[in-house]
């Protein structure tokens, strides 16, 4: 906001002042913090992306370059090593199963299942909620009385009896979990949706004719797929722990399939003797999932979401 | 959280007739017949599909009542007798009618749901508040000592300590809550099977099942209230006013922000109520909690459609409960806040 200098005014003393650089604003942060500052972010994204890449890699395609111990038939004369044994990393079971690979295709499934049941959950919720939203009166209505009923309905069942009648798979367990997260993306999708609706740019873009699906495709998905996306985030690591719940209570999946679930539940009953059947995969979950949410939640800070 | 975008703030002179009409139409009695009927369809939505998710489900009852030697004649005239051979509209209906009299039937087990839920129901409420009452506590002091000083200290601890409690999966922490403090140092009872009669016994049972549930409660609270309260002290007016008064900071930040922070805190409690069936369900399974939750479990298990029915009812009651409440204690508690007439 330069002001026009006054040509040969004897007050030169002013317009001086006013035409100068603004002066710097004042400097609550040194420059060492600043730079400390925009470390600590790189680094709030960059410790969980590598997190999540050395489990990826380890869960994915390490089997396939090395072979692995059977991560369900082990020797028996090979029963109950301890953690560093020669030829098995984390030590076996009690039937002589290696422990490491158990873990590391256990991994495999859960991160499988929370990812199909995520994108499809996010999919049809996104669709839902965006429908709702930018249509509004009674289709919104309708639509959210539908996804408040889904939202009370408990998940647990609808899971555990998908899994009765269709037969416990890993696939039937993703529909299941995938329906229960429709709702939670629906709703998100709808509240992000309803905030845009009348924002200048979509008053513009409807009165310059714009047809509906443009809008949506154009106008309204790409604002708000980052927070659905960093929201999804948040979403993987839930569903890996709620995958986790079902395999323990015996509904996901089938026993002799590795996942970390059944590593817990399988830990528990020798739970006071050998703790760390346990431990081991319940500490893998936690990094797993505190992983996700840091991405999710660096992602948020990123893209100035919420 | 879509009403709260709802709002609208009310402007105009605080006259008496202004506040006449206020009472006389109070707002908040109007949101809570507004809402009480909002929750009827999602009610019946609920008991609906419990109801034909389970009819997809082979039905056992009469086999499982009879025994496994009774004959094909015998199980069909049982199904008959119980009314089981009916179309699924016919037995919903007389099982909706049966509800509206306040009966929710009898279980596979011979017994009225009624008498099981009044039996069990009382542990898992006792469960869910010690759970909430702890987790609510602990949430606000850590949440001020952390808003303090923003990045300080205090606060990076209790963002580790979030951090840990939003991803940890409730069951695992369960195990390692017994391992430490039933198997090692043998505190509290590794089966929470028998509660006792005395507050004690209760209190003593309950620990370590509330303390499995609340950490992830806890958790989720400490990082909205801090947020909440962190925001307020870098925007609002009223706290720059206190602090130009010249109030100490803590009781800025205790008397101003945390009275304004704690309505955030009471809607996400309520929004949260329903989403703590499952973590309820599987806690009480691992320490044999007698409450609902394991009973949903077992009811699941031996196919018990009308105790599952029961609880289901109970459970979605509780969630819409817990979203009415979020909503009128935003309107009740919170003057600036209105709700606009149109519904959501």
């Amino acid at each position: 906001m330069a002001l026009p200098i006054p040509e040969g005014s004897a007050t030169t003393a002013l317009p001086t002042l006013a035409t100068a650089a603004p002066p710097p604003l004042p400097s609550l942060v040194s420059s060492r913090q600043l730079r400390m500052q925009r470390i600590g972010r790189s680094l709030r994204l960059w410790i969980p992306v590598s997190i999540l890449g050395v489990i990826i890699f380890t869960a994915f395609i390490w089997p396939l370059v090395y072979t692995l111990p059977s991560p369900t038939n082990g020797n028996i004369l090979d029963a109950g090593l301890p953690p560093f044994s020669p030829g098995h990393l984390l030590g076996t079971d009690p039937v002589g199963v290696d422990l490491f690979s158990y873990y590391v295709y256990g991994t495999q499934t859960s991160l499988e299942i929370a990812v199909g049941t995520t994108i499809i959950g996010m999919a049809i919720g996104c669709a839902i909620g965006v429908t709702a939203a930018f249509a509004g009166g009674w289709v919104d209505a309708v639509l959210s009385r539908v996804l408040d009923i889904l939202i009370a309905f408990p998940a647990l069942i609808l899971v555990l009896v998908v899994s009765y009648a269709l037969g416990p798979s890993k696939l039937h367990l993703t529909y299941a979990l995938a329906f229960f997260s429709i709702p939670v993306f629906g709703r998100v999708a709808r509240g992000a949706t309803l905030v845009l609706r009348s924002s200048p740019f979509m008053t513009a873009a409807r009165l310059s004719g714009t047809r509906n699906w443009r809008i949506i495709a154009r106008h309204i998905m790409p604002n708000i797929l980052p927070g659905i996306i960093s929201f999804s985030l948040l979403g993987l690591g839930l569903v890996i722990i709620i995958e986790g719940a079902i395999d323990f209570l015996g509904q996901g999946i089938e026993p002799p399939q590795p996942s970390l679930g059944q590593a817990i539940a399988q830990g528990q009953t020798t739970m006071t003797a050998t703790p760390e059947y346990v431990l081991m995969p319940s500490i893998g979950l936690l990094i797993l999932v505190i992983a996700l949410n840091m991405f999710g939640d660096a992602l948020r800070e990123r893209w100035g979401v919420q | 959280m879509a009403l709260v975008q709802q709002v609208q703030l009310q402007s105009g002179p605080p006259g008496a007739a202004n506040r006449a009409r206020r009472v006389a139409g109070s707002p908040a009695w109007r949101l809570v017949g507004r809402r009480l009927l909002a929750a009827i369809p999602v009610l019946w939505g609920v008991t609906l599909l419990t109801y034909a998710i389970m009819s997809t489900l082979p039905n056992t009852t009469a086999q499982a009542q009879l025994g496994l030697n009774a004959t094909q004649a015998q199980v069909a005239a049982l199904n008959h007798a119980l009314g089981l051979d009916q179309p699924f509209w016919t037995r919903y209906w007389h099982w909706f009618v049966a509800v509206l009299h306040g009966n929710l039937g009898t279980s596979i087990s011979n017994q009225s749901v009624n008498a099981e839920l009044a039996s069990k129901l009382p542990v898992t409420l006792v469960l869910l508040a010690y759970a909430l009452v702890v987790a609510v506590v602990l949430a606000i002091i850590v949440a001020v000592l952390a808003a303090r000083k923003p990045n300080g200290i205090a606060d990076r601890i209790s963002l580790a300590i979030s951090m840990i409690g939003l991803s940890a999966a409730p069951y695992a922490f369960a195990f390692v809550l017994i391992i430490v403090f039933a198997v090692k140092l043998g505190w509290f009872p590794v089966i929470s099977g028998s509660l006792g009669s005395t507050p004690m016994s209760y209190f003593k049972a309950l620990t370590l099942p509330a303390a499995s549930i609340g950490f992830g409660l806890f958790a989720i609270y400490t990082r909205i209230l801090r947020a909440d309260l962190v925001e307020q002290m870098q925007r609002e007016d009223y706290i720059v006013t206190a602090k130009a008064k010249g109030v100490p900071p803590w009781r800025v930040l205790i008397r101003h922000a945390l009275r304004n922070s704690m309505f955030t805190l009471i809607t996400i409690i309520g929004l949260n109520l329903g989403a703590l069936v499952g973590a309820t369900a599987i806690i009480e399974t691992i320490f044999s909690v007698p409450g609902i939750g394991q009973d949903l479990i077992n009811g699941i298990q031996n196919h018990d459609f009308p105790l599952i029915e029961g609880i289901v009812l109970v459970f979605a009651l509780l969630t819409v409960f817990g979203n009415l409440l979020a909503d009128l204690m935003y309107a009740v508690l919170d003057p600036r806040i209105r709700y606009g007439t149109s519904n959501s």
